[in-house]
C-alpha cells in the first residue's frame, strides 16, 4: 500500500465505498444517534418513581418493564443512550489524541524519540487494561469526566502504534520532503502535512476505539466504579440486575441488547471503514 | 541470534523499570489512603490522631521517593508486603486465588486455541464459502458480546430458568468427594469457563482465517499441491504453518486480556481468583495487593512477549538477522 498525496483525506470521499454491512451499521449509528437526540422526552418518565409499579413485567404501557424502584426501563434505556454513546465518543477523542501525538512523533523522529515513546506504549500494553482501568476509575471522583479520562488514557497506545506506523510510511515521501524544503515548522509538517494522509487509517482505529470506549464504561458502571449511581447508564441497569435475577430478566434483558447493539454497530462501521481504507490504498 | 537476544533483553530492561514506576505512582498519586478507606468501612469516623499513627504505621508519611525506594528494594528481595485489609503476606494471599485463576483462564485458553484453529483454518481455506460466512457473522458477533451481559444471561437460562447449573460459587456446600464432586465442581466451572472462552475465541479465529486465507495465495502452497499433496495437506502443513508464527508473538498479549476478563467474570461468579482480589483490594485501596497483582501482571506479560518474540526470530532468520519480516 502506497500512499500518494492525492489518496490522501479526499481519497475517501472521492473513491473508496463502505461495503453493504458497513453502511447498514452506519446507518444504525445514525439511528441510535436520533434515539439519543429524542431521549430528553423520556427524561421525565424515567425518573418517576412508582413502587406500586416495581419489578412489573414488560407490557403496552411498560415495552421494557420496569426495574427495582418502578421506574419504566424503556425510558431508562432511552435517557442512557446519549450518556454511552457521548463518553464512546469522546473517550475515544482523548485516546486518539493523545495516541496521535505520542504515535505520529516516534515514528517521525525516529532513533531515541522512537526508542522512548515505543518504550512507553510497551508499559501500558504490558496491563492486562481493566486493572489500569479500575484504578483510574476507582481514584478519581465518580463522573462522566473522570470515566472519559480513565478510558482514554489507558486506551491510546492501539492509536498510537497505527500512527507510528502510518507517519513512518509517508514520512519521506515527497510532498513531506517539499514541506520540510519550504521551510515549514514540524509541528506544521505533523499537523498540516501528515495528519491528513494517515487520517483515514486512524479513523478506523477510532471507530473500534468507540465501540471499545462504550463497552469498557458499560464495563466500569456495571462494576460500580464509573459513572454515579443517580446516572442512568447500560451499565449502571445490568448492575441492578443481579440482585432481581429470579425475578425481572428483562432488567438484564433490555439495557444489554441496546449495549450490543450499539457496540456490534460501531465495530462494523469499522470493519467497514477498514476496507474502505484497504481498498483505496490498493488502488 | 545472541545479538538479537541481547538486544531484545536490553530493551525490556526500560520496559520492567516503566512498570514498576507507573504501578507505583498510579496507587501513591492517588486521592484517599487506606486509612480513610477503613474509616469508611467500619462506618466510624477515625479520629486524627489514630489516622496520624495509622500512617506512621504503614510507613504513609515518608516521601514519596523515599516510599519508591523502600518498596523497589522490597520487590527486588520479592518480599510484596502484608495485606492492609488481613495483615498477611501479600505473596501469601496472591498464592490462594492463584490456582483458582489458573484453571479458570488455563481451560478458557485450550478451549480458545482448540476451537479457534480448527475453526479458522477451515473458514480460511474456502474463503467465502459457507462455513466461513457463518463463522464470520457468529464471531463478529461474539466479538461484539460484552462479556458481562453474556454472563447475566447464561445465569437467566441455564440457572434460574432450567436450574441445571449452579448460580455461582466453586462448589456446593458440603462437597461430595469423588466423582460426584468432581462433576460438582465441572458444573461450577462451565459458565465461567463460556463467559471467559468465546470472546478470544473470537478474536482468535479471525486471525488464524485472515491468516490462513491470505498464506494460501502464495505460491508455496500451490507448489505443494502440484507436487501431489493432499488439500488437507497443503492447508495445513503449507498455508497453516506459514500463518502460525506471527499468531505465536500474540499469545503474549492475549494474557492481559484473560485477566482484565478474569475480573469481571471473577466478580459476577464469586469465583475467588486473582481477578476477584484484584477488583476488592481496589475497593479497600489495599495497595500492597494492588501493586503486586499489577506488577506481577504486567511482568508476566512481558516475559510471555519477549519468549514469543525470541521463539518467532528463532524460527524466522530474517527476524533474528535485523531484516524487516514481509
Amino acid at each position: 500500500m502506497t500512499a500518494t498525496p492525492e489518496s490522501g483525506a479526499r481519497g475517501i470521499r472521492r473513491g473508496a465505498r463502505l461495503p453493504v454491512t458497513g453502511s447498514v451499521a452506519l446507518a444504525v449509528v445514525i439511528l441510535l444517534w436520533l434515539a439519543a437526540l429524542v431521549s430528553p422526552l423520556f427524561a421525565r418518565r424515567a425518573a418517576e418513581i412508582r413502587l406500586e409499579e416495581r419489578l412489573a413485567a414488560p407490557s403496552a404501557t411498560h415495552p421494557f418493564g420496569t426495574d427495582d424502584l418502578g421506574r419504566d426501563l424503556f425510558a431508562r434505556v432511552m435517557v442512557a443512550t446519549p450518556i454511552s454513546l457521548g463518553i464512546g465518543l469522546a473517550a475515544a477523542a482523548v485516546s486518539l489524541l493523545v495516541g496521535f501525538a505520542v504515535g505520529a512523533s516516534a515514528g517521525y523522529f525516529g532513533g531515541a524519540a522512537d526508542l522512548l515513546l515505543s518504550r512507553v506504549m510497551e508499559v501500558v500494553l504490558c496491563f492486562p487494561v481493566l486493572f489500569l482501568l479500575l484504578a483510574l476509575a476507582a481514584f478519581l471522583p465518580p463522573s462522566p469526566a473522570a470515566v472519559i479520562l480513565a478510558i482514554g488514557l489507558t486506551s491510546w497506545p492501539g492509536d498510537a502504534r497505527y500512527a507510528r506506523a502510518e507517519v513512518l510510511k509517508v514520512k519521506d515521501l515527497d510532498y513531506t520532503r517539499a514541506a520540510r524544503a519550504a521551510g515549514a515548522s514540524t509541528p506544521r509538517i505533523l499537523v498540516r502535512h501528515l495528519l491528513p494522509n494517515v487520517l483515514p487509517p486512524l479513523l478506523v482505529s477510532a471507530a473500534f476505539g468507540v465501540a471499545w470506549a462504550i463497552l469498557a464504561e458499560a464495563a466500569l458502571s456495571f462494576l460500580g466504579v464509573g459513572l454515579p449511581a443517580s446516572t442512568a447508564s447500560w451499565g449502571g441497569i445490568l448492575a441492578v440486575a443481579p440482585t432481581y435475577i429470579e425475578e425481572a430478566w428483562w432488567m438484564a434483558l433490555f439495557p444489554g441488547i441496546a449495549l450490543f447493539l450499539t457496540v456490534s454497530a460501531y465495530n462494523l462501521l469499522a470493519e467497514g471503514l477498514r476496507s474502505a481504507v484497504v481498498e483505496r490504498g490498493s488502488r | 541470534m545472541i545479538r538479537y537476544t541481547l538486544q531484545r533483553l536490553a530493551l525490556a530492561v526500560p520496559t520492567l523499570l516503566g512498570i514498576v514506576i507507573l504501578v507505583f505512582l498510579l496507587l501513591h498519586l492517588a486521592p484517599g489512603s487506606p486509612v480513610t478507606a477503613l474509616g469508611a468501612e467500619s462506618g466510624r469516623r477515625v479520629s486524627a490522631r489514630a489516622a496520624e499513627e495509622m500512617r506512621r504505621l504503614y510507613g504513609l508519611d515518608r516521601p514519596l521517593p523515599e516510599r519508591f525506594a523502600t518498596w523497589l528494594v522490597r520487590v527486588g528481595r520479592l518480599d510484596l508486603g502484608e495485606s492492609f485489609v488481613d495483615h498477611r503476606p501479600v505473596a501469601t494471599r496472591i498464592l490462594e486465588a492463584l490456582p483458582y485463576t489458573l484453571l479458570l483462564n488455563g481451560l478458557a485458553l485450550l478451549l480458545t486455541l482448540g476451537i479457534a484453529i480448527p475453526l479458522g483454518v477451515a473458514a480460511g481455506g474456502h474463503p467465502e464459502g459457507s462455513l466461513d460466512r457463518v463463522s464470520g457473522v457468529v464471531l463478529f458477533a461474539l466479538y461484539s458480546l460484552p462479556s458481562f451481559w453474556a454472563a447475566l444471561l447464561l445465569q437467566t437460562l441455564f440457572s434460574v430458568r432450567l436450574r441445571w447449573l449452579p448460580l455461582y460459587g466453586v462448589a456446593s456446600d458440603g462437597t461430595p468427594s469423588g466423582w460426584a464432586g468432581l462433576s460438582d465442581r465441572l458444573e461450577h466451572l462451565a459458565l465461567p469457563v463460556v463467559c471467559l472462552t468465546y470472546g478470544s475465541l473470537a478474536f482468535f479465529a479471525r486471525l488464524v482465517r485472515s491468516g490462513v486465507a491470505e498464506a494460501r495465495q502464495h505460491d508455496f502452497v500451490l507448489a505443494a499441491r502440484a507436487r501431489g499433496a493432499s488439500p488437507r495437506r497443503a492447508l495445513w502443513a503449507h498455508a497453516f504453518r506459514n500463518a502460525l508464527l506471527p499468531l505465536i508473538t500474540l499469545l503474549g498479549l492475549m494474557l492481559p486480556g484473560l485477566l482484565s476478563g478474569s475480573v469481571i467474570i471473577e466478580r459476577i461468579f464469586a469465583w475467588p481468583g486473582v481477578g476477584r482480589l484484584f477488583f476488592d483490594s481496589i475497593l479497600a485501596r489495599d495497595y500492597p495487593v494492588v501493586l503486586a497483582l499489577s506488577l506481577l501482571g504486567a511482568v508476566a506479560t512481558l516475559v510471555l512477549t519477549l519468549t514469543a518474540d525470541l521463539a518467532y526470530a528463532l524460527a524466522d532468520p530474517r527476524v533474528r538477522d535485523g531484516t524487516e519480516p514481509r
